[in-house]
């Protein structure tokens, strides 16, 4: 992408009109499938648009952290691995910000419950490790993220040393909070930016929505007005329907 | 004694396979090569300019290669970043590469290679080598040839081809792992390491069966690269 193009791109924005002749507040294709690692107890391999995630869900016995005896962890790494992307300064930038708001999201949530995931009080429990891999960066990492691991965790099926039954985490499908992502890009607001989108973005908008809104996050050096963040919020809500259905339907199968 | 194995194959036999191409559109090439439940992705970023500067050739290019393994992809959970068995096998590809592809042709440049594997059933390696050489091949770089790699190994008193982890950790009579990589059309070994005890004659033998193994995996290798280009020039 050259200069010119960037200018175009924010020029055509201001009409509300986008390179990739979607609609301001509609999202790219969204295809997951399950069961893809064999040595995970849940994974999931996403494709959005161009962006291709790949999630793993681990689910490992340890110690638990001393102030939470009594609660299994629930522990969120993602990499913008090197195949992504040829500039490092980025992957650390994006790995440490889309972890801890993946992380966030679903923590908040209560969509998993924690309390169960207990063997031994004060001795062992637990551990839900979900990694995140980005093959493919074509924009909006944060919600391909979210929704990859959401994905997975649907998926894990886990087994206790000693015991042959594989179990389901304990999770509460009501509390599902789904990550959507804005992008103001000269003061027009773009649901699930591409790649060109996010890089003539002034600003970023994260909401995870589930019953509530569980997690927010602002990207960027631009501004959003209230009133523009309640436009977002009630897209949001609008929107988190058609994923949900999604994930639970690829449960189902 | 090891007379049929674990997964009913043929001692010859490779476990199945599937290779693609162009997977990672943001990188200049890329590759997934998956053998069994070993599964690699491969991209690679170049040629371009050399970063840290005084690593530049004058003559020729270099390879800078990083080989890491998902968290997922192995039974535990293998911890994120760069280990002391990572830091070997980016050694070892390198070096591979360095046979495969024509450095001389792009003075003063840098090709990024980078593997990342997400299943792990043994012969990572040779898999993310496979992967690697496909990825510097769909980049277009000028190449003497691919590389095709395998394990092969002796359990017990048989020879095997492409063993699995099942395989590796057989304890009666021990396993020996051998894997190796092939410059297939010119019958060049790029890659070679043993763990493990064999004669002499085994050693040749395994050589031998690695090369039946790797004549297969060429022709997989290729049909990808062919199946992509083809499918470049209908859009």
């Amino acid at each position: 992408m050259s200069l010119e193009n960037y200018e175009y791109v924010k020029e055509i924005a201001a009409e509300a009109i986008r390179l990739d002749e979607r609609k301001p507040i509609e999202g790219r294709k969204l295809t997951i499938k399950n069961g893809v690692i064999n040595h995970s107890d849940g994974s999931a391999y996403l494709e959005l648009g161009g962006t291709k995630v790949l999630a793993g869900v681990k689910v490992l016995p340890g110690e638990p952290f001393p102030d939470r005896a009594d609660e299994g962890g629930l522990i969120v790494n993602f990499e913008a691995s090197e195949l992504c992307t040829n500039y490092p300064s980025d992957r650390i930038m994006y790995s440490v910000e889309i972890a801890r708001v993946t992380d966030r999201g679903i923590r908040e949530s209560n969509l998993i419950d924690l309390k169960k995931l207990v063997i031994e009080v004060g001795k062992k429990v637990l551990f839900v490790y979900i990694d995140v891999f980005a093959l493919n960066n074509e924009g909006n990492l944060l919600d391909a993220c979210n929704i990859a691991a959401l994905s997975a965790l649907l998926d894990a099926r886990y087994k206790i040393e000693g015991q042959e039954q594989k179990l389901p985490l304990p999770l509460d499908f009501n509390k599902l909070a789904v990550s959507h992502t804005f992008a103001k890009v000269n003061n027009s607001i773009f649901y699930d930016p591409s790649a060109v989108e996010e890089n003539v973005a002034s600003a970023r908008l994260t909401l995870g929505v589930g019953e509530k809104i569980n997690s927010i996050q602002k990207g960027g050096s631009g501004f959003f007005t209230p009133e523009e963040v309640d436009f977002c919020t009630g897209k949001a809500f609008e929107l988190k329907d058609a994923t949900k259905d999604l994930l639970m339907k690829q449960t189902k199968k | 004694m090891y007379e049929e194995r674990f997964d009913k194959r043929k001692f010859d036999e490779l476990r199945p396979m599937e290779a693609e191409t162009g997977i990672i559109p943001n990188a200049n090439g890329s590759a997934r090569f998956k053998i069994g439940n070993t599964e690699a992705y491969a991209a690679v970023y170049g040629p371009q300019e050399v970063k840290p500067k005084h690593l530049e050739k004058v003559d020729r290019a270099i390879i800078m290669c990083r080989y890491d393994m998902m968290p997922f992809s192995v039974p535990d959970r293998a911890k994120p970043g760069f280990d002391r068995r990572d830091m070997e096998i980016s050694e070892v590809i390198t070096n591979s590469l360095n046979r495969a592809v024509i450095l001389e042709e792009m003075p003063r440049s840098m090709i990024d290679v980078r593997v990342y594997v997400s299943q792990a059933d043994a012969g990572t390696r040779c898999a993310s080598l496979t992967a690697a050489a496909m990825a510097c091949a769909d980049a277009g770089l000028p190449m003497r040839d691919l590389v095709a790699a395998v394990a092969a190994g002796k359990i017990g008193d048989s020879i095997c081809l492409d063993l699995t982890k099942e395989e590796e950790d057989f304890h009666e009579g021990g396993a020996t792992d051998v894997p190796i990589g092939f410059l297939p059309s010119k019958n060049e070994i790029v890659l070679l390491q043993l763990d493990g005890k064999v004669s002499r004659e085994d050693l040749k033998k395994i050589i031998e069966i690695g090369k039946i193994g790797a004549a297969k995996i060429y022709e997989l290798q290729k049909a990808a690269l062919k199946r992509r280009f083809s499918n470049e020039s209908q859009s």
